[in-house]
């Protein structure tokens, strides 16, 4: 076994609405040639991986992201001089424009991140999203960008029910009506802010990719899965692996396309005759403990590649391997939670 | 001041409610004050002691040991 | 020994909002300005007041210009009067090469008062008075036109004055932006602008010899500038190829970002607002990929906001703090949303001119107006303030000296710290004088008091 590594992750919060950073955490600590300290990223002291000692080693409240840069990096140097850390793997989509824009800065102080750059970033956003997919081989369902109340109704005019509103960062709520619309639409904004996306509900099967680009053009692993059951917050709660052929071969055009650096997840939906390219996430699904369960330990592969260190990059699982996510009770007495909220770390 | 009485407050200033099951946290002269009231002081006595022990003019100490007060009373403390 | 003091306080222990940041950080220290200290400024010249760097004003201007004419061989700014007309602000900018945009009468008659010579002025706006329209083309200004009314004004000006009057149009179009200002020029896509430009020629009394838009305000997308671009070179080619006229200026407008945190954005600035490289690169390199070889029509921007935004200051004292029923802590402080116009599209950035001990709490900051709507600022993490403590908003170099308004109570001076660190008033703080000077009390008015 090598020298310890101290690897900070966020969301650990593993609640109604997961956060991936539990799975990122079990997947380091499972790779027998990595001895990891993981160090919890919270931005509330309720976070459950804040309490769970045999993954998370010590935990720090966080600023928020939408809070000064300065203060921001300031919390994570703090972090360094305090534990040593060496490997941040942000996994919120409110933390990863930061992260990015501030590489260089962490990078000098001794922290390294292995994200998309900026402009792979911006590859979500819509107009991207429609100019790359047909590159890929994928389609794009109708999708309309709105900021204000007027626009969402002549969206949802155009684009018809049912219709997802969603927002540019988070949240996405299937709506049928247009007093759903408009639920959802404050609820976004109210959160999230301008602007709000309306698209086009497609019927299908909901296919997922998750991986690791090596920054290059090429992949530190990848695999592709089925939703077979979500929850009425639209997580995951069983799923089986699959090998889809065209699928995974648009996921590595993706790679090629774009010389994608870190961790993705695609999420489609396929049709008798297309595949619709619905979103890129720029990080690790809250589920990608799968792909360690089934072989492919994408954040241990993450980690070895920051560090210059030999890196696997098969891809090699087998299909109809199961996922099911399950709840679990923890009970335990307030120190953890009385230093938490006095002293902003455990 | 039996409603103060039952809270456990640590020294760090992370107060437990047992009955209502709420925490609060406080800072060093909130800490200092709620022992005082625990102690049975009435306000006008923490006022005039307050300045004693920290570096506060007597005009501050009121403002603040009754805004303080307000404070409490908002979160049904006292 | 006594302990140190800091106010007492108590927070309970919210799931789901128990993140104690930024009361560690999150506190902002700006114990001067420029090396002048806030506590100097403000018992020279009172509290509020309204501070300007001149050294910074100077460095955004200079590092603007450098992005695009390093960039681009045919460059010019005009300074947008309605953003900050002040005229030490205006003075250093033209000073600094830029040129005036004015968008009406009084902005028109206060460049040329300033020494602003007519040839070196843009003139722009949905309402330009006739005799304004006139003495501009009589000395020479650029007029940008905004609707078909204009063109009749402009040809009867012509007609009168017996020459022939060079002049732009502006553009309105659909660069992926919303909402798009279509109410300003002549719609693209409709062919509404083209014929705009049938109608100049025809009357041939006026030479198109311009283009000009302005997307927006406050744009966060370079991409959108680049749209634009595109769509005016190909604009303008066609008009050149068609009526066999010369599109000399393309005037790309403003709208570009200041370092600001614009309500209902979720990203703190630093990471929301592209920087400015990102647009200069998009405008010029779409300009240099679209243009034909040995074509360099002269580029035209009128940023204000990015440039004088950041150079702005307001320092405010703590008059009185609160409770408010629900536990909020509030302050009553002496500037209020009157003079701090901005204040109503941003959050702002608000800083200590020194350290309070305590831990810092959302904190809504109330101005002194006897009205519900005076909020400065909401959610600010600040620690518990005394009275009398100083608090310095930013960036409020934008907007806010032109839209402010007398309300209640007299509007503060402005200042300007210059780059040796003299500091001159550059507006004077209202007096009585200056409300009551234009009343008028009818003699059976007049109160006879015994």
């Amino acid at each position: 076994m090598s020298e310890e590594i101290v690897v900070a992750v966020s969301g650990i919060n593993a609640v109604d609405n997961p956060g991936p950073g539990l799975g990122v955490i079990r997947s380091l600590k499972e790779d027998s040639s990595l001895k990891i300290k993981a160090i919890g990223l919270a931005y509330d002291a309720m976070e459950p991986g804040i309490y769970l000692d045999w993954l998370v080693d010590k935990s720090f409240i966080m600023p928020y992201p939408s809070s000064s840069e300065e203060d921001y990096l300031a919390r994570l140097f703090y972090i360094k001089d305090v534990t040593g850390l060496q490997v941040v793997i942000p996994t919120l989509d409110a933390e990863l424009p930061l992260f990015i824009k501030g590489e260089q800065e962490l990078k000098s102080k001794g922290i390294e991140t292995f994200l998309p750059t900026w402009e792979q970033f911006e590859l979500r956003s819509k107009q991207r999203l429609i100019e790359m997919a047909p590159r890929l081989g994928l389609s794009v369902p109708p999708t309309e960008q709105v900021s204000s109340y007027s626009d969402l109704l002549k969206a949802l005019d155009r684009i018809g029910f049912p219709a997802m509103v969603k927002g540019l960062f988070y949240k996405a709520y299937r709506v049928h009506t247009f007093a759903e619309a408009e639920g959802a639409f404050y609820k976004i904004v109210e959160e999230w802010g301008y602007p709000v996306l309306v698209q086009k509900v497609i019927q299908g099967e909901e296919l997922n990719v998750v991986g690791v680009g090596d920054g290059e053009g090429g992949s530190l692993g990848m695999m592709a899965i089925k939703k077979l059951w979500i929850t009425s917050l639209g997580k995951i709660w069983t799923g089986v692996t699959i090998k889809h052929e065209v699928l995974l071969e648009s996921s590595q055009k993706f790679l090629r396309e774009t010389g994608w650096r870190g961790a993705f997840e695609l999420e489609c939906i396929a049709t008798d005759d297309r595949i619709y390219l619905i979103e890129i996430n720029p990080r690790f699904p809250a589920w990608l403990y799968f792909a360690t369960g089934a072989g492919i330990n994408l954040p241990a592969r993450l980690v070895k590649k920051v560090l210059g260190q030999p890196v696997e990059t098969h891809s090699e699982y087998e299909a109809g391997r199961l996922y099911i996510r399950y709840t679990y009770d923890l009970v335990t007495d307030m120190d953890v939670f009385q230093k938490i909220v006095t002293r902003g770390e455990t | 001041m039996e409603k103060l009485k039952r809270l456990a407050i640590n020294e760090e200033g992370f107060i437990f409610d047992p009955v209502s099951g709420n925490s609060f946290t406080t800072n060093r002269v909130g800490l200092w004050i709620l022992q005082k009231l625990k102690e049975g002081k009435t306000p006008e006595e923490i006022i005039s002691e307050l300045p004693g022990y920290f570096e506060v003019d007597a005009e501050t100490a009121e403002r603040d040991v009754t805004d303080f007060l307000e404070q409490l009373r908002h979160y049904k403390l006292i | 020994m006594k302990e140190p003091y800091e106010k007492p306080l108590i927070k309970k222990v919210q799931v789901g909002l128990s993140n104690k940041f930024g009361s560690v950080y999150g506190r902002h220290l700006r114990p001067e300005i420029d090396g002048v200290p806030i506590s100097d400024l403000v018992s020279r010249f009172g509290s509020p007041l309204f501070v300007f760097s001149e050294r910074r004003l100077r460095e955004k201007y200079r590092q603007i210009y450098q992005m695009f004419s390093t960039r681009y061989p045919n460059v010019h700014f005009s300074w947008s009067y309605k953003t900050n007309y002040l005229d030490a602000i205006c003075a250093i900018l033209h000073q600094e090469g830029e040129t005036a945009e004015v968008v009406s009468e009084f902005e028109y008659e206060k460049a040329r008062r300033l020494g602003v010579p007519g040839s070196e002025i843009i003139f722009n706006g949905p309402y330009k008075p006739i005799s304004a329209l006139k003495r501009a083309v009589q000395e020479g200004a650029l007029i940008n036109i905004d609707h078909f009314d204009e063109i009749y004004d402009l040809e009867d000006i012509a007609e009168e004055l017996g020459n022939s009057i060079k002049v732009g149009i502006r553009l309105n179009m659909d660069t992926g932006i919303s909402p798009q200002w279509t109410r300003f020029g002549f719609n693209l896509e409709s062919g509404q602008a083209l014929d705009a430009a049938k109608r100049i020629v025809s009357g041939g009394k006026l030479i198109l010899s311009g283009l000009h838009c302005h997307l927006g305000t406050f744009l966060l997308e370079p991409r959108a500038y680049a749209k634009a671009i595109e769509k005016m070179v190909d604009f303008a080619y066609e008009l050149e190829d068609n009526f066999g006229l010369k599109i000399e200026y393309l005037d790309i407008g403003g709208g570009f970002p200041s370092r600001n945190r614009l309500k209902g954005i979720y990203l703190s600035p630093e990471i929301a607002v592209p920087p400015m490289e990102d647009f200069a690169e998009a405008i010029c390199d779409t300009l240099l990929s679209k243009l034909k070889p040995n074509d360099f029509p002269k580029l035209i921007l009128e940023t204000g906001r990015a440039i004088v935004d950041e150079a702005g200051f307001l320092i405010t004292t703590v008059h009185a703090s609160k409770r408010l029923p629900d536990g909020t802590r509030s302050y009553v402080v002496d500037a209020g949303v009157n003079i701090l116009f901005t204040a109503f599209w941003y959050n702002f950035k608000v800083e200590l001119e020194e350290d309070i001990p305590g831990p810092a709490e959302p904190c809504i900051i109330y101005g002194p107006l006897c009205m519900n709507i005076d909020v400065v600022a909401e959610n600010v993490q600040l620690p518990p303030l005394p009275r009398g403590t100083r608090l310095i908003f930013s960036p409020v170099g934008a907007y806010n000296v032109t839209q402010w308004m007398q309300f209640i109570r007299y509007r503060p001076a402005v200042v300007l710290v210059g780059e040796d660190g003299q500091v001159d008033v550059i507006r004077e703080a209202e007096t009585l004088d200056d409300v009551i000077n234009r009343e008028r009390l009818p003699e059976r008015l007049v109160l006879k008091m015994s």
